[in-house]
């Protein structure tokens, strides 16, 4: 045998061969592989495992650092050493700060995942020497017999070679909801989806009903589940938000290197000293890095991710909260996330108007689930209908009557009866797939009283046929009279009665109308990626009130060119029967039509998808390569915490916005006015010193920002990552910051005849006035600015950190710093004039907003 | 004469950037992106700052605050009327 495997589907064909092919091809038999041999193949094939994202420290260490803005700022601590050596401690404390607190709640987000998988431990009943034995599903080798029973997780791939009644619900690699049947008989098929293999078992898929014994040709990474976790050990994509900050970064770098070397040039062209020219330049463009920006995203989102943790959501990766706020696309998987996943009897009816309550209370007489005190098991559907009965308050109504025999289900006949003994009558009740029943029924029990069932039979055919085209699952339910006797049998199943139906379905989410209508509030578009068929699929979005404007198949999306792909993508609400392949490229080709885009799954079958996704969301209940790669856990499955997730997300956005269009633009502004009036002012506007201080002062008043309120206006509609329209704001705002700077730049030298010292305080004290206020005016959209409450704690650390300016140049660190003090017609002067700066740039505002959208 | 070319020039360049993003919006308009309409009178900003370059000008020149303080009072209540006309109304 080769040191080498493949997946199941796509090794040597053992689907289409009989087991003692299997055997002889696996060199194995009836009996199992002999203990000697297993360990032997083991060292060969290794354990039955799947490579998981491994929890490492420093792995979540290193995360903190893939930021472009740390290169940026420790080149911004060097330069600030070299003149201030607060300035390079204080960027120095904000990286660390930043690093720390990602690190810890990434830390704290993984851990709790991890917990979360260490609680599942797969066990395995194999067959060696011809002994069954339990053990742990990681020692599982390629030709080991195993046998599985109801509510076994199928532990690796196997062809099956015995089965009983068995019934496999593989919506975890299919996405399709109702169990699949299974048996052990020869397929001849060429080049199969795994869904067509019904003579094997895939790995993590659930075992519902009946037993099989099989024989193992896949184990770990080579399983159907392995070969799609395998798609996932790649670099993971950029982040919408990610990228955003990579653009905004070279924008800064551009911007600091052109003013560095445009300063520094024509400095020294105008014959200004060579050294001073250079640390001024420097200086500058230092003062142009918003520092804190690292800081200020990481405070925003350990806030944000703390908000989310107390209604029971982990967030494992803090940058995807913006994400998640500018997403406006969310595809969604069906089974699980939308529906409830597990099946639920919809209704029982009859040809009658009024359905007959016996359909209900009989199907629970004929019934093989065992109802325990606090848990019905047993096939899916059976308990469906004890869950229905119960939740109606109905399952009383079966007490008088006593179940006297049983006829089993079984594949060939497939339905089952009970015989039921009420006073002096008996009854044999049969329930089963309709086609079977309908089969042995003669009559059926109509309001009038019994009618043939014949002429009625193409009208109860259309309706099963109408029933099934919905995605529904149907059951018969008859009965006859019978006489008493000690035991029935099959032949005793003739001549019944059609008494009714029993519709089954995987309903929606209790939450899910209403998370939907939320997110439909919130601008977030809503499209469905099933593996499922798109009648179901369609029938979930009617019953969700989602519209559909376009159903595309995974075997259209396949003739598909990507041109085509980028288009459809866009109509189409539902994709149906897709393979976890095209749902990785309906992703990609959303993120190319500029969409930030979630995805939210919980089967092996969506981590690929999850894996690429701007957003990648999961539950707790999902398998763990789906809770490994996604961003995003809800540890309860309520929907509804994503909406509120949506606006944690909106509001760390806009906070770190806010400091960026304040730092773009005054920064902007003042470094800009700095420069050019170095070119003419015989001395140097403010000292390298001034302005580096100036910074610290500024950064420590933005520290609140994250807690600043957000305008509800704001969170209405997903936002994106725009710089062109930084660009703007800057190219706008920032010369209104010049002018006012120009214009103290009059009043001190020809209204005050200022010295180098009072024109440096003077200076000082406008620019820092004007950089600090605008905040108030910047930080929202409306007009006047007023009509809009900043955060309690940002407007005091803003007005102390102003209070605290103002009197600096009367102190002695003020003097210390080169300030003088300043005379009272100044004050008066620039309080007129910062007055009617804000009230500008507020006027500015209606402008600007009305030709620039964002 | 340098900080009038400095003052002038902050005013001219607002100005320039402003016909810029209005240019640049009617070429997304073209492209079917919705944007608001805009009236003569959201350029009030553009007709302030030219008063105001007026205003600091001369003030400087006579290097007198009075002028320079009444000025501004002037130019803050034109502002302020201003910004009350155009009070966001609430989505």
């Amino acid at each position: 045998m080769e040191n080498r495997q493949q997946t199941a589907s796509s090794r040597k064909d053992y689907w289409s061969v009989p087991p003692k092919e299997v055997y002889e091809d696996l060199k194995t038999s009836d009996r199992g592989l002999a203990e000697q041999e297993a360990k032997q193949r083991l060292n060969i094939y290794g354990y039955n495992e799947l490579p998981t994202h491994a929890f490492s420290r420093l792995r979540i260490l290193l995360r903190q650092f893939r930021n472009p803005l740390f290169f940026i700022l420790l080149v911004s601590a060097i330069v600030a050493g070299f003149f201030e050596v607060r300035q390079s401690v204080a960027i120095i404390a904000m990286i660390a700060l930043s690093v720390v607190l990602g690190y810890f709640n990434e830390y704290k987000a993984e851990k709790i995942i991890e917990d979360l998988r260490q609680t599942v431990s797969l066990k395995a009943v194999v067959i060696r020497d011809g002994k069954p034995s339990e053990i742990d599903s990681r020692l599982l080798i390629p030709g080991d017999l195993i046998s599985v029973y109801v509510g076994d997780i199928v532990p690796s791939d196997m062809r099956i070679v015995e089965s009983k009644d068995l019934e496999v619900n593989e919506a975890v690699l299919t996405g399709e909801s109702f169990p699949v049947e299974k048996t052990s008989q020869v397929l001849q098929i060429q080049n199969p989806i795994p869904q067509q293999l019904t003579n094997y078992m895939f790995m993590a898929t659930v075992v519902v009903h009946g037993t099989a014994r099989g024989v193992v040709v896949a184990t770990g990474r080579h399983t159907e589940f392995g070969s799609i976790s395998r798609s996932l050990v790649r670099t993971r994509p950029q982040t919408e938000f990610q990228r955003g900050v990579r653009r905004y970064g070279n924008m800064l770098i551009t911007l600091a290197l052109a003013l560095v070397v445009g300063i520094f040039v024509l400095n020294a062209l105008l014959g200004h000293a060579l050294i001073e020219s250079l640390l001024f330049s420097l200086a500058v463009a230092v003062g142009l890095v918003p520092e804190l920006m690292p800081a200020i995203v990481t405070i925003s989102l350990s806030q944000a991710a703390r908000n989310m943790a107390k209604k029971r959501v982990v967030v494992k990766r803090q940058v995807s909260i913006e994400d998640l706020g500018n997403m406006d696309i969310l595809c969604t998987d069906k089974t699980g996330t939308l529906t409830s996943g597990k099946i639920a009897l919809k209704d029982y009816w009859s040809l009658s108007d009024s359905p007959d309550q016996r359909i209900l209370q009989y199907s629970l007489l004929c019934n093989s689930a065992v109802v325990g005190t606090d848990k019905i098991t047993g096939n899916p559907m059976d308990v469906a209908i004890w869950e229905y009965a119960i939740q109606k308050g109905i399952q009383d109504g079966v007490r008088s009557h006593v179940v006297v025999d049983e006829i089993p289900f079984d594949y060939q006949r497939r339905m089952m009866s009970a015989v039921v003994r009420n006073g002096s009558e008996s009854l044999l009740i049969t329930k089963g797939a309709p086609e079977s029943v309908l089969s042995r029924c003669q009559n059926i029990e109509m309001v009038e009283g019994n009618e043939p069932i014949e002429p009625v039979r193409e009208k109860i055919d259309s309706k099963l046929a109408s029933q099934s085209g919905a995605g529904y699952r149907t059951l018969a339910v008859a009965y006859r009279t019978v006489g008493s006797k000690s035991s029935y049998s099959i032949e005793d199943e003739s001549n019944l009665r059609l008494l009714g139906f029993l519709t089954f379905t995987d309903p929606p989410k209790k939450d899910a109308r209403e998370a939907l209508d939320k997110l439909k509030e919130l601008g977030v578009d809503v499209k469905i990626l099933t593996g499922d068929n798109e009648l179901v699929a369609t029938k979930i979005c009617e019953e969700l009130g989602i519209p559909v404007y376009r159903v595309l198949r995974g075997s259209e999306l396949t003739q598909m060119t990507s041109p085509e792909i980028r288009a459809a993508v866009e109509e189409a609400t539902i994709f149906a029967r897709i393979t976890p392949e095209q749902k990785l490229d309906i992703i990609k080709a959303l993120k190319t039509n500029k969409h930030v885009v979630g995805f939210m799954g919980d089967g092996v079958n969506d981590a690929p998808a999850l894996f690429e996704a701007d957003v990648g969301l999961s539950v707790d209940s999902a398998v763990d390569v789906s809770k490994d790669t996604a961003d995003i856990v809800l540890l309860d499955k309520d929907l509804l915490v994503l909406a509120n997730g949506i606006e944690e997300g909106r509001k760390v956005f806009g906070n770190v916005t806010k400091y960026i269009l304040m730092g773009t633009s005054s920064n902007f502004g003042n470094m800009f006015s700095a420069a050019a009036a170095s070119l003419y002012l015989p001395f140097l506007p403010m000292l390298p010193m001034q302005i580096l201080f100036m910074n610290l002062l500024y950064d420590v008043s933005n520290m609140t920002l994250p807690t600043d309120n957000i305008d509800v206006e704001y969170t209405e509609l997903p936002k994106r990552w725009d710089i062109d329209f930084v660009r703007k704001f800057t190219l706008f705002f920032g010369p209104f910051s010049s002018l006012y700077d120009f214009l103290t730049y009059g009043i001190m030298l020809f209204i005050f005849g200022a010295s180098p010292a009072l024109f440096h305080s003077g200076w000082f004290v406008e620019s820092f006035w004007t950089e600090v206020l605008v905040i108030f005016v910047i930080r929202t959209r409306r007009v006047p600015f007023i009509t809009s409450r900043p955060g309690k704690w940002l407007t005091v650390l803003t007005l102390s950190a102003v209070a605290f300016g103002t009197i600096l140049p009367f102190t002695f660190l003020g003097n210390f710093l080169g300030f003088t003090p300043l005379p009272t017609e100044f004050w008066i002067l620039l309080i007129l004039m910062v007055a009617t700066y804000l009230l500008l740039v507020d006027a500015g505002k209606v402008f600007f907003y009305k030709i620039c959208k964002f | 004469m340098w900080w009038i070319v400095s003052i002038s020039w902050s005013a001219v360049f607002l100005i320039v950037v402003s016909l810029y993003l209005y240019a640049s919006r009617s070429k997304r308009l073209a492209n079917g992106t919705r944007a608001g309409r805009v009236k003569l009178s959201d350029f009030l900003f553009v007709f302030v700052l030219a008063g105001l370059l007026a205003l600091y000008i001369v003030s400087i020149d006579r290097s007198s605050s009075v002028i320079f303080a009444s000025g501004n009072i002037v130019v803050e209540a034109i502002l302020i009327v201003y910004t009350a006309k155009n009070w966001t109304r609430k989505s």
